[in-house]
């Protein structure tokens, strides 16, 4: 409010000074612009707030942090240098098997693999079999995204007890004479048990990205496919696969970041057991921080894992959509 | 009805009709359907197995073989659940900070929205790319330091730690940006020549147009803090304060093996989005592909 009067004045004030000429100069048309952009940052001050404090800063916090020992209330925070970084990365090269970040790193791969590459194929089964669907679309459509909008913590509960030895899973599989094991209590079926519970529900989630990417492809280009004698294999392997590239890294991608990020059903269903197997490096994060009060070393393992997701990501995207580095 | 589908889908592409026998058509939509089957089955299965189950008894929801429908159907789980008073609060304190979270993202990322897409000033570019790249960041990178921000200002266990964060988030002001940037021109020019103000403009004429956009935004942003867990494990202390997603892994961890109890209280989670969903599903699925797909 303060600044709009000073604007003004000095804009109708005789430019006197080279200074002045020049800010006229800058302002353009005066008045008008002054007002407008301090209405626009008006209009934009809580999302400034906190895109600035809650995103920025916090970002640029938690790269400093990584910098220092903290451990909030007991001494004041001391500043490491690379100690924290050094720390993890020793353990990686002695023994990364009794590092606990390292066996959740170790995880979270196995984890984001398995998932994305089934949910990626999963929701484009879910898009592709809807797409040819004639009769009852749209009742499929939410029939089949309700996975997606279910929150974490209630499929979380519902698994438990579906994944209990004498649940429901187990009695499907004693249906065709296969004895399940106790699926959350067995360090080597607790991750894949995970895995299968986080493809329910974010496949019907990305299904949604692939319907909207099969409903803009071109029909003239699928017709001219058919009309030279394609088959429906061939027109989706020759055809649709090459054009759905875009959609597909875009799925690929969110499927890694989030994957990465699991945390909710490792807290809930196991808290990282047993033996650590289903142990993730966001509940790694989670428990150094406030089990263990060690927020440097967190911070440091979470600017660690940015990176390796971001590594990631930009590895996808030249195998994915090689073509597309100009976007 | 199986007629009917094979003509609608030979009809586009005539040529085709001769080079392929009938029979392979039904052949093909058998197979549609027994997908289309199966995938119903594993995506409302668990989901209703549950809620049928949540009326069973302590012991009947752990026989083997299960039963689909309870022997004798019991409304105890649900008396127990709710006759905890604790539960009464976290179910509150979830609707507060998903209620406030909605309002105040539909009325900040409007604004945001706006001013990023129909004014013209200096540092909307800047702001506009800052937004994209925010989007990227994962939650991981700012989760310490955030709850170090929060300790700092004394916010930690309250209300408004997390309704601040979550206030206007760059995925709203996204959307918001999408749908604004579309509008005519002329209908601030109109405005204008009426005499109204930036901000009746802002909220009489614009606002109006882009009901989906703001639809979208409160769905999702009702069903993100609705469902958040991470958060409010980190930001709240006190069993009092829990919402109820915290309070369910709270309640879990004394009936850890009471599955008719946790079916029973893991409703209370799932069944106010079901019914959001049932009712604005449109907006579930706009908004969600419209942050995902960038322009």
């Amino acid at each position: 409010m303060a600044t709009e009067p000073v604007g003004s004045s000095l804009a109708s004030a005789p430019p006197l000074t080279a200074e002045g000429r020049q800010m006229r100069g800058m302002r353009g048309r005066p008045k008008r612009l002054g007002r407008d952009t301090l209405t626009a940052y008006l209009f934009l001050t809580p999302y400034l707030f906190v895109l600035l404090v809650f995103l920025i800063l916090t970002s640029l916090y938690g790269i400093g942090l990584s910098l220092f020992q903290v451990d909030i209330g007991f001494t004041a925070p001391q500043f490491v240098g690379f100690q924290n970084y050094q720390r993890l990365f020793e353990q990686l090269f002695t023994n990364p098997g009794l590092s606990v970040f390292w066996i959740s790193m170790a995880n979270i791969l196995k984890f984001v693999i398995a998932v994305v590459i089934c949910q990626t194929i999963l929701a484009l089964i879910l898009a592709l079999i809807l797409q040819v669907t004639l009769v009852g679309k749209g009742i499929f459509r939410t029939i089949f995204y309700i996975p997606a909008i279910t929150s974490s913590v209630a499929t979380a509960l519902i698994f438990l007890w579906l994944y209990n030895p004498d649940g429901l899973i187990n009695y499907l599989l004693s249906l065709v004479h296969i004895s399940g094991p106790d699926w959350l209590n067995d360090p080597l079926f607790a991750l894949p048990a995970l895995m299968l519970l986080n493809i329910w529900t974010t496949a019907a989630a990305f299904m949604i990205y692939f319907m909207a990417a099969l409903q803009d492809l071109p029909k003239e280009l699928l017709e001219a496919s058919a009309i030279d004698g394609a088959n429906r294999f061939q027109t989706f392997r020759y055809i649709t696969v090459p054009l759905l590239r875009p959609t597909i890294f875009l799925v690929v991608a969110l499927g890694t970041i989030g994957s990465f990020q699991m945390f909710d059903q490792a807290k809930f269903m196991t808290n990282g057991g047993p033996l650590n197997s289903t142990l993730t490096p966001l509940l790694e994060i989670y428990n150094a921080a406030f089990q263990d009060a060690h927020f440097g070393l967190a911070a440091a393992m979470s600017v660690l894992l940015f990176i390796i997701i971001f590594i990631v990501t930009i590895v996808q995207r030249r195998l994915i959509e090689p073509s597309a580095s100009n976007r | 009805m199986a007629q009917v589908s094979t003509q609608a889908a030979v009809q586009p592409v005539e040529v085709a009709r001769e080079a392929r026998p009938e029979r392979h058509i039904s052949w093909w939509h058998l197979i549609v359907y027994l997908f289309l089957a199966i995938f119903t089955i594993t995506s409302i299965g668990p989901l209703i197995f549950s809620f049928l189950s949540s009326f069973k008894s302590m012991s009947e929801v752990l026989i083997f073989p299960p039963t689909i429908f309870p022997r004798t159907w019991i409304t105890t789980n649900y008396t127990t659940v709710l006759g905890d008073p604790a539960f009464l609060r976290w179910i509150l304190n979830a609707f507060i900070y998903a209620f406030a979270a909605t309002v105040l993202n539909v009325l900040f990322s409007g604004m945001a929205g706006y001013a990023l897409s129909r004014l013209n000033f200096p540092g909307r570019n800047l702001i506009f790319l800052v937004t994209l790249a925010v989007m990227m960041i994962p939650a991981t990178v700012t989760l310490i330091p955030k709850f170090l921000v929060v300790n700092d200002l004394h916010l930690v266990n309250t209300y408004l730690a997390l309704i601040l964060p979550a206030m206007v988030q760059p995925f709203s002001v996204f959307i918001m940006v999408q749908f604004m940037k579309g509008l005519p021109k002329e209908l601030e020019e109109s405005a204008k020549i009426d005499g109204a103000s930036i901000w009746r403009t802002f909220y009489q004429i614009i606002l109006p147009q882009v009901r989906p956009a703001l639809a979208a935004v409160a769905i999702l942003t009702f069903q993100g803090a609705w469902n958040d867990f991470l958060w409010p494990l980190v930001a709240l202390g006190t069993r009092d304060m829990y919402t109820l997603t915290v309070g369910l892994f709270y309640f879990k961890s004394t009936h850890y093996t009471e599955y008719s109890l946790l079916l029973a209280s893991s409703m209370f989670n799932t069944i106010p989005i079901l019914i959001l969903f049932f009712i604005f599903q449109r907006y579930f699925i706009e908004g969600a592909v419209s942050t995902g797909v960038k322009g």
